[in-house]
């Protein structure tokens, strides 16, 4: 069904499911964006990306508590297209503005880290990885350490959690 | 007026810049290094149709501020950002020891995850003490400025007292301009406390939320008026930093107010009540949204435009009494005017850009645990712990400022990766807070546009470019005093007691 | 059951095999695979135990999708930067 005062060829609400639905033109948002604003959403919501045509991405939101109802809904869509907004913008504002931008955080970074003393050089690992990405731009902050509870790792429920205490069937995963 | 309505818009002619109506009668422009210019919407229209007399006074006033395009003077622009930027060069000066989190008050907003007074658990050992003195010692920064907070660090004075003597010890060696400040509400002060810490020179700073009524009804202390033990000791330790010879501009206790719902309305008892204690500035901070406060919220939360009421009117009457010799100061107002017509940075670490989290300052917490700010501690003790950053034994210094949060804060409060910010005509002078992003909206970066800091910020300069703009010369020689009164922002970062 | 249908423009195969391997003791999994999408079909004891495994199972991939695009991204901007370097 619509949702009030929203386009309802992009937004559509599921009632029954609880799950509200946005569809993303690839054109005006570049996938990074839309990695990005979902990423900040996985505390709060499950979020499943998919492809109904081609050129189009489908955002699907749900609670993870509770019930999604209407209101709810409206406000939870409209946040996450403001912070797609903002995330699309963004990427392009820091391809832009790199150069100023990596200035900056390496002159505030060397300012305060001050030179190495001998045995923290001697301890430092030339491997290839801890060059990549140095100043974490090519991947979002909150992609790689995470809010604590948006974090893949830490959402992922235990053995000891109420999903667990399912009895289960060891499926075959990761073939 | 505005951009649409110039008729032939050129685009040769200026450099670039951004705009902005300031009021019915100017339009405000900028540039990347911070030089602005207040137009008339005449002036306004040449500039951006690019016919402005070559040679005219006008001409020549934009020339000089590099808005003329092949009339740039690029020296003049990097020094100017040199000096915006300086703050680059060093690592934190700011560091916060929270020396114990038990507090003998209870307060509506209470930023700083209190305890109750029996958890003496929470009192840093000797031992965590003098591994944090160490690590501060360790900065890049020539200037230290350690301050202790709780808590209420007067309930561990003797926590305080090991800190200072161990610091002027290890200093002997490590010859840091080292600076003591502390954050109390006032209530377990007594006389040989303030002996000490006066002998010490240590620089006191309290929070004062306006007249009797309120500040009692707000800080609750058991059996006894909060207000009148903090006024009395105000008084009593402004008089012994006197005694002893110290210059009173410098060494004066400084007083915080935190504006909840119910001090809106009482601008003018507000500030009438910091004028009678002596206190010459006074910082209108809005309540934000750590520790208790978040809590509290809807008793004492309101939309940010009755804020910026309260505040023009606070401000408006402060500019009256400066007019009649009186002299009070509004903190924010300083902060950016120092920036808008001083042309540097004071360091103010929550609004500058990139924000101070980590590279500017570091937070201790009684346990050792090390945080990118006080901030990113209250948000631990309130059970997310995404800025903290180490622990006093374990980390090394430069393990710290290399931190992959310290170094996502730097590129998140950076204004030119801003969405808004880029665009903002205040972008120069202004900053913005990842860690209120992280807990208001979610995302460290922040929706500007959605963000109760950035309507403040937004607000306070748009009345303070009215002002200026307003073509009263005697505001314009208050707001230039009020650039010029020596920074004492260490006491206001976060500091809330 | 539920069916959660991967897209394999918008899903790293190896993330989803990933997030299988974690939630493998929390349901019983099928696995199929579709021109455009990898499909995993989840049943638990009940509807909502179904629910919260099949959004956080979701969730998890989607995460370590973006970490490893990123990682991607961060490898392909340095060895463009090198090439820059090295055709100057
Ligand atoms: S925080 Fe707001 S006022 Fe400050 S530069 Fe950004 S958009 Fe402008």
């Amino acid at each position: 069904m619509p949702l009030e005062s929203l386009p309802s060829d992009l937004v559509s609400f599921d009632d029954q499911d609880g799950a509200v639905h946005l569809k993303v033109d690839d054109g005006l948002y570049p996938l990074e964006a839309v990695y990005a604003a979902a990423y900040v959403f996985i505390d709060r919501c499950y979020v499943l990306l998919d492809k109904p045509a081609s050129g189009q991405t489908r955002v699907t939101l749900s609670a993870k508590k509770g019930t999604l109802a209407g209101d709810a809904a409206r406000e939870l869509v409209g946040e996450f297209s403001n912070e797609l907004l903002s995330c699309a913008w963004r990427s392009q504002i820091a391809r832009e503005n790199r150069a100023t931008i990596e200035a900056v955080t390496a002159q505030a970074l060397s300012g305060a880290r001050g030179a190495p003393s001998l045995e923290e050089l001697e301890a430092f690992d030339f491997s290839d990885d801890a060059f990549e990405d140095p100043l974490g731009i090519a991947m979002s902050w909150e992609e790689k350490y995470a809010k604590k509870k948006g974090d893949p790792k830490a959402t992922a429920p235990t053995p000891n959690d109420e999903a667990a205490t399912s009895s289960v069937t060891k499926p075959e995963a990761g073939k | 007026m505005n951009l649409l309505q110039i008729r032939k818009p050129s685009t040769t002619f200026a450099l670039p810049f951004k705009h902005r109506a300031i009021g019915k009668e100017k339009v405000l422009i900028s540039n990347t290094e911070g030089s602005f210019l207040l137009l008339s919407h005449e002036e306004f229209r040449l500039f951006a149709e690019g016919t402005v007399p070559r040679g005219s006074e006008y001409w020549k006033r934009l020339a000089e501020r590099n808005f003329i395009r092949g009339e740039e003077n690029r020296d003049a622009m990097a020094s100017q950002l040199r000096a915006r930027k300086g703050f680059l060069s060093y690592g934190p000066n700011l560091h916060i020891v929270v020396v114990t989190l038990r507090c003998n008050e209870t307060c509506v907003y209470c930023h700083a995850s209190r305890a109750n007074m029996d958890q003496v658990q929470t009192d840093m050992t000797k031992e965590i003490a003098e591994q944090t003195v160490d690590k501060i010692l360790q900065t890049t920064n020539p200037h230290v400025t350690l301050e202790f907070q709780g808590g209420e660090p007067l309930v561990a004075f003797e926590v305080v007292k090991h800190i200072i003597d161990y610091a002027l010890k290890q200093n002997e060696k490590a010859q840091k301009q080292l600076e003591f400040t502390m954050v109390s509400n006032l209530s377990l002060m007594d006389e040989e406390k303030v002996a000490y810490l006066v002998g010490k020179k240590v620089q006191i700073c309290t929070s004062i939320d306006g007249p009797e009524h309120i500040h009692d009804k707000q800080r609750r202390l058991p059996q006894a008026s909060a207000h009148q033990k903090a006024t009395h000791w105000i008084k009593r330790i402004n008089e012994e930093y006197a005694r002893i010879g110290l210059d009173p501009t410098l060494y004066h206790v400084e007083a915080l107010l935190t504006t909840t719902r119910e001090a809106l309305p009482q601008w003018k008892e507000i500030v009438d009540t910091y004028v009678s204690l002596g206190c010459k500035a006074l910082f209108l901070r809005p309540v934000d949204p750590f520790g208790f406060a978040d809590k509290t919220g809807h008793r004492i939360e309101y939309p940010r435009a009755e804020y910026m009421t309260f505040y023009r009117d606070a401000v408006d009457y402060m500019l009256e009494l400066n007019k009649q010799g009186v002299q009070i100061l509004e903190r924010f107002a300083a902060i950016f005017l120092t920036k808008i017509l001083g042309g540097e940075d004071p360091n103010f670490l929550d609004i500058r850009s990139p924000c101070g989290a980590g590279i500017g300052q570091i937070a201790y917490n009684y346990d050792g645990k090390i945080f990118t700010c006080d901030e990113g501690r209250m948000l631990h003790e309130m059970g997310d712990s995404t800025f903290l950053i180490g622990e006093v034994g374990e980390t090394s210094y430069r393990e710290l400022m290399g931190h992959e949060t310290v170094r996502a804060l730097a590129i998140a409060s950076n204004l030119d990766a801003q969405p808004d910010c880029v665009n903002c005509t205040y972008q120069a002078y202004c900053g913005v807070c990842p860690v209120h992003n992280h807990k208001s909206q979610g995302t460290i970066f922040g929706r500007m546009r959605e963000s109760t800091l950035c309507a403040v910020h937004k607000g306070i300069q748009d009345y303070l470019f009215e002002k200026l703009g307003s073509g009263d010369p005697a505001v314009v020689d208050i707001f230039k005093k009020w650039t010029t009164v020596r920074d004492r922002t260490h006491f206001l970062q976060s500091c809330a007691v | 059951m539920i069916e959660l249908r991967f897209h394999r423009e918008l899903y790293d195969g190896k993330s989803v095999d990933e997030a299988l391997k974690i939630f493998g003791p929390h349901a019983s999994f099928e696995q199929a695979e579709e021109t455009a999408h990898w499909i995993v079909r989840l049943s638990a004891a009940d509807g909502a135990r179904e629910k919260r495994v099949a959004g956080e199972l979701s969730n998890y991939a989607l995460g370590l999708t973006i970490a490893a695009q990123a990682k991607k991204l961060g490898r392909a901007e340095k060895t463009t930067a090198t090439a820059k370097q090295e055709a100057k």
